[in-house]
């Protein structure tokens, strides 16, 4: 059986995987970019968040850039401030605890903050000038905006000077506050013309003389209700259009630095000839959906609830927060960890390399390393599904001709393996028509034979109506490698031979398998842990001396019955259980599934890595992948079945060994269920291994049965070559895609294998 | 024109083609993988055509190689 090489990788056509609205969608459900409950609920959108991280770093220069860039005034806004972020806050909402004393470390920022040193860009004043009647907070704060939006700014006032215009509506700053700000207002080019005498006799046809010396005209709104009674004006352009003037009606300092903010908008667009109404962006608070986890957050008190601040009060204070952002998924994930992305831009990113068509498809790892295992649509509040992302990828992949093989072409030779050479199917001998059909699965085959064996023969003895038995693979590799076609052969052909069972139930001894054969609508299944949990223990059954932890199969999540069922198994067998965090429907995958063990292993040792690390305790598993991967990684580790049945796999099998596992298996049950005689097969030669050979064949993914094909060549080609550094004899064939070639030295019987490796690419000659 | 190699072994005489009893000589290949291809020069047996890759070259730079054009 050999797969399709893909033909090229000048492939020009291309399937879209999603539309934009269900890629919107999707993305949607990723709250990892949302903003701060703090930042949310501030008009001015101050970057909270990040201004109190740079506190708690005592980086005072980047703490007042940041509330520099909204507030041009920051002693008088940070004293006057209502900080409506600070109900926000998280922590408020823990008991005992106080949120974060956000407007104090405001005032800290502009007590403490430093200038930025670096030389500032020189921006060109923009042309058209501004002239502000009146006095008021709006109005410093909308000269303050304008400024900094580097518009030539004049303000006309009553006041005599500089301090008498500062002290309208400032009472609540302290006299520090209003020094700081006259520094730092005569530090800008704002004209001032106190004492102006147009504000003595002011009129509309005062003001609209002014109009000939300057663009854009703004007044204090007393002044402007003074001239016509009720002002009809715009309240959130804070714009008249029927007089043509920028005013605002404000009460308390947030209000007026909020208005001046939208009324410096709408100057900037006016001077543009622009309607204000249109494109302005979001404005003033918005919701957030950001999910912040606090389970393991601590309540505490402010340290600057009373008290003057200092800078170390305030770097205490900002160390407090717990900077709110929504890791939920990553935390759980080895493969999320491991390219440190979230799910919204991994799926924007696996989009995009799925859309182009020429150049380098960066994504194509990350979309083959994910083990679709289903643990974020748990871990994520709103349930997001990057295995579904990848899956839908990979079919997309596949159907345009752009998946290679190399990253799966190993898995889908063991599937067709399963279901060619070690397939296995027999009703229990004495039974025309079973009630049942036991259905280990390819992995428990291949890992722990002995232990199916005995299952079966459990099964045929205690159940009453004929137990059938399938040994084969459920597809499931099919499916996660997105070989649809592959995938619906494997569906007919097991569809076929359950109907000339004559469709009994299935007895399922994998949680994977029972989900993937839950595809197959016409099937009655369960599983071999309800079977054993109705007709109760085996003698056999022993659990473990000591305390152990389960790890939950991938198959089982959002299946609470099974993970009971088992549990309560477990315990009958006297073994005690341990809790650990990231069980149930949070376990994370060992690494085998979704073949991310075939097409990335790095991802998939951090993968079990990431299992192991949630206990020190022996693990018991119920997927026999799961139990392979642990004791591999040097973890004590039992299959349930094992337990029950007294049975012990023992070490983890080479990809050889599992082969053979499977095979052994067949011809056993053959042998010693239905009384076959098997002819044992007989090897012209015999072929043996060095250690490390044998080590590097595991690691390189080629069996002894490419090996021995390669020599049987050698025998028939004679195609050799001698080095004569090494003594050794080089001999390759090509099997299906891929190139294998043997280093050996000849014995008196065959062969010894010094040295094995392959290669995907084709050579030939050329003249 | 000088033909572009992308890579060249010469064997030195130290490999021999054990069906043909010949010395391998530094000979034109072509690796081919994905509708690619690649010319180089590898110990060839000058009689039977044997193309030797030797292990470093199939572990090292044609699996790099591969691993590039499977993501293109």
């Amino acid at each position: 059986m050999i797969i399709e090489e893909r033909a090229s990788t000048h492939v020009y056509h291309q399937r879209r995987m999603l539309t934009q609205e269900e890629l919107a969608q999707k993305e949607s459900l990723c709250v990892h970019e949302q903003p701060a409950y703090c930042s949310a609920s501030c008009p001015l959108k101050l970057d909270t968040k990040e201004m109190i991280h740079a506190i708690a770093h005592e980086d005072w220069t980047k703490a007042l850039n940041l509330y520099g860039k909204i507030a041009p005034f920051p002693h008088l806004l940070s004293r006057g401030c209502e900080a409506p972020c600070e109900a926000n806050c998280k922590l408020c909402s823990l008991d005992g605890g106080d949120g974060i004393s956000i407007h104090k470390l405001e005032q800290a920022v502009a007590e403490f903050g430093l200038e930025s040193k670096g030389r500032k860009l020189p921006r060109m004043k923009k042309k058209k000038s501004i002239a502000i009647f009146g006095s008021g907070l709006f109005c410093l704060f909308l000269a303050g905006e304008l400024h900094k939006k580097a518009y030539p700014v004049t303000i006309y006032c009553k006041e005599e000077n500089i301090a008498d215009f500062l002290s309208k509506e400032t009472a609540f700053a302290t006299d520090e506050d209003i020094r700081q700000t006259q520094i730092q207002l005569e530090k800008t080019d704002i004209q001032f013309k106190f004492a102006a005498p147009v504000m003595d006799r002011i009129s509309f046809d005062a003001i609209d003389n002014y109009r000939t010396s300057f663009d854009i005209l703004c007044m204090e709104y007393q002044l402007a209700a003074s001239l016509c009674g009720t002002l009809d004006y715009d309240e959130h352009l804070v714009f008249s259009r029927t007089y043509n003037l920028v005013t605002a009606n404000t009460s308390g300092v947030l209000e007026a630095a909020y208005a001046a903010k939208r009324a410096a908008l709408t100057v900037d667009r006016l001077a543009q000839n622009l309607d204000p109404a249109n494109t302005r962006g979001e404005e003033g608070p918005c919701e957030t959906s950001l999910f912040t986890d606090m389970t393991d957050v601590t309540p505490a008190p402010s340290y600057l609830a009373s008290g003057a601040i200092t800078r170390e009060l305030a770097v205490k204070e900002a160390s407090r927060c717990i900077q709110c952002h929504c890791d939920a998924c990553i935390k759980g994930c080895a493969y999320l960890s491991h390219y440190k992305k979230f799910p919204r831009i991994l799926t924007r990113e696996i989009y995009n390399n799925v859309s182009i068509i020429m150049g380098d498809h960066m994504m194509n790892k990350p979309i083959n390393a994910c083990s679709l295992c289903g643990q974020c649509t748990f871990t994520c509040p709103n349930g997001y599904d990057m295995g579904e992302i990848c899956h839908i990828a990979r079919e997309n992949m596949v159907s345009t001709g752009k998946m290679p093989l190399a990253p799966h072409e190993f898995a889908l030779m063991d599937m067709f393996f399963s279901n060619n050479d070690a397939f296995l199917v027999g009703k229990q001998p004495g039974f025309e028509q079973c009630r049942y059909v036991f259905f280990p699965g390819c992995q428990a085959a291949a890992i722990a034979p002995d232990t199916v064996f005995e299952a079966y023969k459990d099964l045929c003895s205690r159940l009453e109506g004929g137990v059938a038995l399938i040994l084969g693979c459920c597809g499931a590799i099919s499916d996660w490698a997105g070989r649809y076609t592959l995938y619906q052969d494997t569906m007919d052909f097991l569809d076929q031979e359950l109907a000339n069972l004559g469709n009994p139930v299935v007895i399922a001894g994998c949680p994977t398998c029972m989900k993937e054969l839950t595809h197959h609508t016409q099937l009655t299944l369960t599983g071999i842990w309800d079977i054993l949990s109705e007709i109760g223990l085996p003698s056999s059954a022993k659990g473990l001396s000591v305390p152990a932890a389960i790890h939950d199969s991938c198959g089982a999540r959002g299946n609470s019955h099974i993970q009971q069922t088992v549990r309560k198994l477990v315990s009958e067998t006297g073994c005690e259980l341990v809790d650990t965090p990231y069980s149930g429907d949070l376990s994370p995958c060992c690494g085998y599934g979704g073949l991310t063990a075939y097409a990335n292993k790095e991802v998939a040792k951090e993968m079990t890595e990431k299992c192991l690390e949630r206990s020190d305790k022996p693990y018991i598993t119920y997927c026999m992948a799961c139990r392979d991967r642990f004791v591999r990684e040097g973890r004590q580790s039992k299959h349930l079945l094992e337990l029950i049945y007294g049975t012990d796999a023992g070490a983890p099998p080479d990809i050889s060994q599992k082969r053979y596992n499977r095979l052994n298996l067949k011809n056993r049950l053959l042998t010693e269920i239905w009384g076959k005689e098997i002819p044992e097969m007989q090897c012209e030669f015999k072929v043996t291994y060095t250690e490390e050979a044998a080590k590097m064949m595991d690691e390189r993914m080629i069996l002894q049965s490419d090996v021995i094909q390669v020599l049987n060549h050698l025998r028939k080609t004679k195609e050799a070559v001698l080095d004569s550094e090494t003594g050794l004899s080089i001999t390759r064939m090509r099997i299906g895609n891929v190139t294998f070639w043997v280093k050996y030295t000849e014995t008196k019987d065959g062969y010894l294998v010094h040295s094995a490796y392959s290669h995907r690419m084709n050579i030939i000659t050329r003249q | 024109m000088q033909d572009k190699n992308y890579y060249t072994i010469d064997p030195q005489g130290k490999l021999k083609c054990m069906k043909c009893q010949v010395p391998l000589v530094k000979g034109k290949a072509k690796f081919m993988y994905l509708d690619n291809g690649f010319p180089v020069e590898l110990p060839v047996c000058p009689v039977c055509g044997f193309v030797y890759v030797p292990e470093e070259l199939a572990l090292g730079k044609v699996l790099s190689v591969e691993k590039a054009l499977e993501d293109k």
